[in-house]
């Protein structure tokens, strides 16, 4: 008789654990059958009345049934709960395509970029990075540089005079000549920075802009060194093998002096706007470190030589991004500078 | 300078290398060929011709070059060819020359060379001569001028006729100008002449300056029947400064100033000779050539041991090649017993260019062609670089910059005098430049806030709000030497809104760059916000500024503007590397806020300070949480809540030992004239 009473009451707990809604709907339930006071609980206080024959047995379905109702129970409020948080998280839903509060993050003038990139570059191949003031002497930044007084080459490089007979330096070849008084060759150097020319400002001429003047001074340079230098240089520069071209190209701080050309990178030498339809850029005037030069900042041309090269920032950072005017990069537009 | 491919042609046998191909040969191996331009013809007189144009500055130290036969000898030394001479020398006549020259100083000019010619009829220049020239952009005037010119533009040796007539006396007097002369030259313009000018002169006074242009007074018109030409060399220096000096650079004194060969006088004299006896017939020459000057240096011949060249070049060059290449281009070429050879420049190449064995590497270099030099890396010393901290420094502020949200700006280094008195300063402080390019670019930037306040200006118009910087030098005068160039860091932050934000986010920069840094209230410039002004403190020092832009200089931007100007020198040299661990602390500490009650206008910063002070070494943090004023406050006060957090490094801290360190920082600022709400 107990085992029939205890089956139904299973069946029907069973069927009213499933039934219940929510975790208040199945308490009730819970409390009826698995309660101090609940039907398994009258159930138990029964079984003293059965003989000792029959009370372990049906004291042992009797736990049976108890186990696995509450078992029933534990899954229905795990139902309950995985049901619960399901609904919670839905209900947190969020759009990930707002935008960011600000600041964003702000942008490093193109200049910057490159001349850092240029800069690592040299620095790993040993090179020491030296700095030079803008307002310099005319000592050098012409006559140490072999252009005397007077010496038509002046002509190449349109001058800012200032009234105390300094002036603002044209190039940057000028730091060339405070690194070879500073430091005993062997030397290796570069020298970025800002340069000078009165010149009227248009789409592609600059009274103000960047240059890059390097310099290897040691006992054996030549002329295959310089070519493997700047090779180097302007491959990691573009980030690919780039075709150049050496060529006669006068300077009196340079003897030979050249004028390097790559390959335009835009049309591959076929002829285009760019290159103005040549099929070649003109890059980096270079070569080897006049006598004269050594000599006048003491060095002895017999025992030392090398060679200097000079790299234009601004026209290197306008053909990296297609940029059509130069007044673009001193203009402090934010519409411009943000897209770098 | 313009070269006639068809002239080239005449001078140089056999040549046949087309224009363009000839313009990119010339680029690789002599000087840059900047373009080749057909032009047509249909006269019989003047047929198709090509102008190759060679750019002016890389012909700067190649006076030669600076005629078509120089270029030729270049050409054929290229292609191949043979050059053929148009001078002869036999045409010049011997004898005594009817005219003297006088010489004052042979080092302002070496040589003088003139030669007398009468019966003279000056008409126009035959169809054909005038084209060339035209094709060269020289303009034909008349048979006289245009032969010197076509001579000019042959070998490169100016040449002035002069109308024999109109001159005074029976002597040229070459000297240097007398206080008060004045010429009018032939472009009528008049030239107050200063005594470093050399002049040509007669009995009367100035009839040309010398190797500049000539005298209105003394020139070639349908008149002339009787001339007297120069041929002449003077001293590339004395006529750049000369031509400099009066803002007038000839076709002429673009030659002399790159230094002409003294030889080639006389030869000039022998080319127009002939040229005119064609041109003007029934010309006759009077008498010899007159011809004055130092004796002719000899250029001195110059060693160069091939094992040296071939180092230099990192290349080895057939030594019969090397010695090709010499002659070709009109050198002497001698073999020294030991693997040398003893090379003498021509004298076209030995006036500036040619003085060193590294001048003629570079003949045989780019004879050779760079481009047949393999490239090859150095064996050299491997040293790590020196650093430079200053560049490393400014690489962290810019990232930092960055970071936080800032966009970086380059601006000019010029500043005009309105803008430098808007922000307070003195003209006369500013480094001035002698010649601007525009007045309002007169002056060297004492300060960044010209530029950065333009920037913000500017960039008014297209945004709401934005953060920029500059990183930029200040110039200073200095007492000696050269200016003082002093880096700055100025970072903007514009907004429309009550300008709090901007002022805080640039105090977090400031923080950010120098852990511990303060701002402290000071009192405003006139740009400067009266009331929101600052200094910014660094280890005891001010480095530099922290503001909001004065009303009165936002002008049409309808927003606020914060500034930060800091000196980046004088924080690099406050940076310490010098970093030590602290133990950590091994007993709990213990939180507790209090809220000061103060006036208005007293400061957080110095609340804080106060009351760290109060606490001594106990101090693990204090931070501000928030402040209020307002009901049921009265008028004119507000409430500062600050959060302490402290400790013992020795025990954990009792209940009584909180109640007085709570006790002590109480009556400490009461005294000071606080109070607390508690």
């Amino acid at each position: 008789m107990f085992e029939t009473t205890l089956s139904e009451l299973e069946v029907q707990a069973r069927q009213q654990i499933a039934t219940a809604k929510t975790v208040e709907e199945l308490e009730p339930v819970r409390v009826e059958v698995l309660g101090r006071k609940g039907a398994l609980a009258r159930i138990s206080k029964e079984l003293a009345k059965l003989p000792p024959e029959d009370r372990a047995r049906v004291g042992k379905l009797l736990n049976a049934v108890k186990q696995s109702l509450e078992a029933a129970v534990e899954a229905r409020k795990a139902e309950f709960q995985a049901l619960a948080l399901k609904a919670r998280l839905d209900a947190e839903w969020f759009d990930l395509t707002l935008p960011a509060p600000e600041p964003e993050r702000g942008n490093l003038h193109p200049i910057t970029q490159i001349q850092n990139e240029i800069e690592d570059l040299f620095t790993s191949l040993g090179f020491t990075i030296l700095d030079g003031p803008e307002v310099e002497t005319e000592y050098h930044n012409f006559d140490a540089l072999n252009i005397p007084p007077d010496h038509p080459a002046r002509d190449m490089q349109d001058t800012f005079w200032l009234t105390d007979g300094n002036l603002l330096r044209t190039h940057t070849s000028a730091v060339q000549i405070r690194g070879l008084e500073r430091f005993t060759p062997p030397l290796r150097m570069i020298a970025p920075g800002r340069v000078f020319r009165n010149e009227e400002v248009d789409a592609s001429h600059e009274h103000t802009f960047y240059q890059l003047e390097g310099m290897m001074v040691d006992r054996e340079i030549s002329v295959a060194h310089l070519i493997y230098f700047m090779k180097t240089l302007l491959s990691a520069i573009f980030g690919r093998e780039v075709t150049v071209r050496l060529r006669p190209g006068y300077f009196p701080f340079v003897e030979p002096g050249f004028e390097l050309d790559i390959q335009c990178l835009i049309c591959g030498g076929a002829g285009c706007p760019v290159c103005k339809q040549g099929g070649w850029v003109e890059l980096l005037p270079c070569g080897l470190v006049h006598p004269n030069v050594l000599r006048m900042s003491r060095i002895d041309p017999e025992l030392w030589n090398g060679f200097a090269f000079g790299l234009g920032l601004t026209r290197l950072v306008m053909m990296r991004y297609g940029i059509d005017d130069i007044r673009h990069l001193q203009s402090g537009d934010l519409r411009f500078l943000r897209q770098f | 300078m313009k070269f006639s491919y068809n002239w080239l042609c005449e001078l140089v046998e056999g040549m046949n290398t087309p224009p363009k191909q000839l313009g990119l040969l010339l680029t690789m191996k002599t000087a840059e060929c900047e373009g080749v331009e057909e032009v047509s013809g249909t006269e019989p007189e003047c047929p198709p011709d090509s102008i190759i144009e060679i750019d002016n500055k890389s012909l700067t130290h190649r006076p030669d070059l600076w005629g078509h036969y120089g270029l030729a000898r270049e050409v054929g030394a290229i292609v191949g060819g043979k050059l053929r001479d148009p001078v002869h020398m036999e045409l010049l006549p011997q004898g005594p020359p009817p005219i003297a020259v006088s010489i004052n100083d042979m080092a302002l000019c070496p040589r003088y060379s003139a030669l007398a010619l009468e019966n003279v009829t000056v008409r126009p220049s035959p169809r054909w001569l005038q084209r060339r020239l035209e094709v060269i952009g020289l303009n034909p005037i008349n048979n006289v001028v245009d032969v010197t010119n076509y001579v000019m533009a042959e070998l490169a040796q100016p040449l002035h006729a002069f109308d024999w007539d109109l001159l005074r006396g029976s002597t040229i007097l070459i000297r240097t100008a007398q206080p008060g002369e004045h010429l009018v030259a032939l472009n009528e313009q008049e030239y107050a002449l200063d005594p470093r000018d050399l002049v040509i002169a007669d009995e009367r006074g100035p009839i040309a300056l010398a190797g500049v242009i000539g005298g209105l007074d003394t020139c070639i018109t349908d008149r002339t029947r009787r001339i007297v030409l120069e041929s002449a060399n003077f001293q590339a220096a004395s006529i750049r400064r000369t031509s400099s000096r009066h803002k007038l650079r000839t076709d002429a004194s673009m030659r002399f100033e790159k230094a002409q060969d003294p030889a080639n006088t006389v030869r000039g004299l022998a080319r127009a000779l002939e040229l005119l006896q064609e041109f003007s017939p029934g010309i006759r020459v009077v008498a010899g050539v007159a011809d004055q000057g130092r004796l002719l240096r000899l250029p001195e011949p110059i060693l160069l041991p091939l094992d040296w060249l071939a180092r230099k070049l990192g290349k080895t060059v057939d030594p019969e090649e090397v010695k090709r290449i010499f002659e070709r281009l009109g050198f002497l070429v001698s073999p020294d017993s030991s693997g040398a050879f003893m090379v003498t420049p021509p004298s076209w190449r030995a006036t500036k260019d040619i003085s060193l064995r590294d001048d003629l590497l570079e003949e045989v270099g780019r004879m050779i062609g760079y481009d047949s030099i393999p490239s090859q890396p150095p064996t050299a010393l491997v040293s790590p670089p020196l650093q430079h901290p200053e560049r490393l420094f400014h690489r962290q502020v810019r990232a930092t910059l960055v970071e936080l949200g800032f966009t970086e700006v380059y601006n000019y280094s010029f500043v005009s005098e309105e803008q430098a008195k808007a922000f307070g300063y003195k003209v006369e402080d500013h480094v001035r430049i002698a010649n601007p390019i525009a007045s309002d670019q007169c002056l060297m930037r004492l300060n960044l806030l010209p530029g950065i306040w333009k920037n913000i200006q500017q960039n008014s118009k297209h945004f709401e709000n934005f953060r920029l910087f500059e990183i930029g030098r200040e110039i200073h005068k200095s007492a000696t030497g050269l200016p003082q160039e002093i880096p700055h860091l100025v970072a903007a932050v514009f907004r429309r809104d009550d300008g709090q934000q901007g002022l805080m986010e640039l105090k977090r920069v400031s923080e950010h760059l120098m852990p511990g840094s303060e701002v402290m209230p000071a009192s405003a410039r006139p740009y400067e916000h009266p009331a929101r002004t600052a200094d910014v403190n660094w280890h005891g020092t001010t480095v530099g500024r922290l503001f909001e832009l004065h009303p009165s200089m936002a002008g049409e931007t309808n927003g606020r503007a914060a500034i930060l100007d800091l000196d980046l020198k004088q924080i690099e040299s406050l940076m310490s590397q010098d970093k030590r661990y602290t133990p950590l602390r091994r007993f709990p500490s213990s939180a507790f806020d209090l809220s000061v009650i103060a006036q208005a206008r007293d400061l957080a910063g110095t609340m804080q300070k106060h009351m760290a002070a109060l606490v001594g070494e106990c101090l693990e943090s204090i931070e501000f949480v928030r402040q209020y004023s307002g009901p049921p406050l009265p008028e004119g006060k507000k409430s500062v809540s600050f959060r302490l957090k402290v400790a013992s490094p020795d025990h954990t801290l009792s209940s009584e030992e909180l109640a007085a360190i709570r006790q002590r920082i109480i009556d400490g600022m009461r005294t000071l004239g606080y109070d607390f709400r508690l």
